[in-house]
């Protein structure tokens, strides 16, 4: 076998791997960048480049670690460049007390008269208004957890910060979004509030 | 295509006993960890982030406690929501043939 032939097969290996182990993610890669593209053509891109990437750094990819982090490392790491944004880093409390919280907006729903509002009303509408009007910091986690059912790990390392900033970003994400909705519900006239509750305002978020 | 499912939800079906259901009675007192305690791991519960005896130990403890069971409720219908919200791609077999078009392009050698 001359230089070339050997050249050739060990390619075909790596593109056949390539192949089988990331091309494999291209749905959940593209309902990823869906996640972050308004613009469905403008995701096409985000994937295509995505990719191709993958592709040329397909050797320092290691074999059994998690493929579709790494791909959604590098879709994440590609918005961000091609958008030119900064990351933005936001304060959040201790996820304990994030945690807690989530206690009072239920209460607030129950005496509101929103208790069973997920389930009786369909809010895709509002669910991705509200989605996308979140901070960023809070907008990627709800994506990559909520949306995209990644762990905290798996997010914590994708976003290069501790696990429990993860965890204290999601549950405040959560509760914003929450609030959004309800305050939605209220404003469309999809449950009468009791009088004096059922009502958030700015400065309980 | 792989069939989307929340970790959660994966991990609650797959526990012994399933999940808590609606018509299920509820005593007035809950055994073990104290409300507080369930109510500062409920979204680590929901993601299935937890041990698996600190799952079990949550799981029984929402079952029978009339306080957390509609929290939990409320939570998780919150969650099956945001998760049912992920867009699906208009035409997934154009992208891809797009795509393996470009990796072609780009040197790969099958597709």
């Amino acid at each position: 076998m001359d230089n070339d032939t050997a050249f050739n097969e060990g390619q075909r290996g790596r593109d056949h791997e390539f192949l089988v182990e990331a091309l494999c993610w291209l749905p959940e890669v593209t309902r990823f960048a869906l996640s972050l593209e308004r613009d469905e053509a403008d995701a096409d891109d985000l994937v295509q480049e995505t990719f191709l990437k993958a592709y040329e750094a397909w050797h320092t990819y290691m074999p059994g670690t998690e493929c579709r982090g790494w791909l959604f490392t590098i879709c994440r790491n590609t918005f961000y460049k091609r958008r030119q944004r900064e990351e933005r880093h936001v304060s959040c409390d201790d996820p304990e007390l994030e945690a807690l919280a989530a206690v009072a907006v239920h209460a607030s729903a129950q005496q509101g008269g929103y208790a069973d509002l997920f389930t009786r009303f369909d809010l895709s509408d509002a669910i991705d208004a509200s989605i996308a009007a979140l901070p960023e910091a809070f907008h990627e986690v709800v994506i990559l957890i909520d949306v995209n059912g990644q762990s905290y790990e798996s997010a914590a390392a994708l976003l290069g910060v501790p696990i429990g900033t993860v965890r204290s970003r999601l549950f405040r994400a959560r509760r914003l979004l929450q609030i959004a909705l309800i305050n939605h519900a209220r404003d469309a006239g999809l449950v009468r509030p009791q009088p004096n509750t059922g009502v958030f305002g700015q400065g309980s978020q | 295509m792989k069939k989307f499912i929340p970790r959660w939800l994966a991990r609650l079906f797959s526990m012994k006993g399933g999940m808590p259901s609606a018509s299920m009675p509820m005593p007035m007192s809950a055994p073990m960890l104290d409300c507080e305690s369930v109510m500062r791991q409920l979204w680590d519960y929901l993601d299935a982030e937890l041990t698996p005896e600190r799952m079990e130990e949550i799981r029984m403890h929402i079952e029978v406690c009339k306080r957390c069971y509609p929290q939990y409720q409320f939570e998780r219908s919150f969650l099956d929501a945001v998760a049912a919200r992920g867009r699906t791609h208009s035409d997934p077999e154009r992208l891809r043939a797009n795509l393996l078009a470009a990796l072609r392009s780009n040197g790969l050698s099958e597709a």
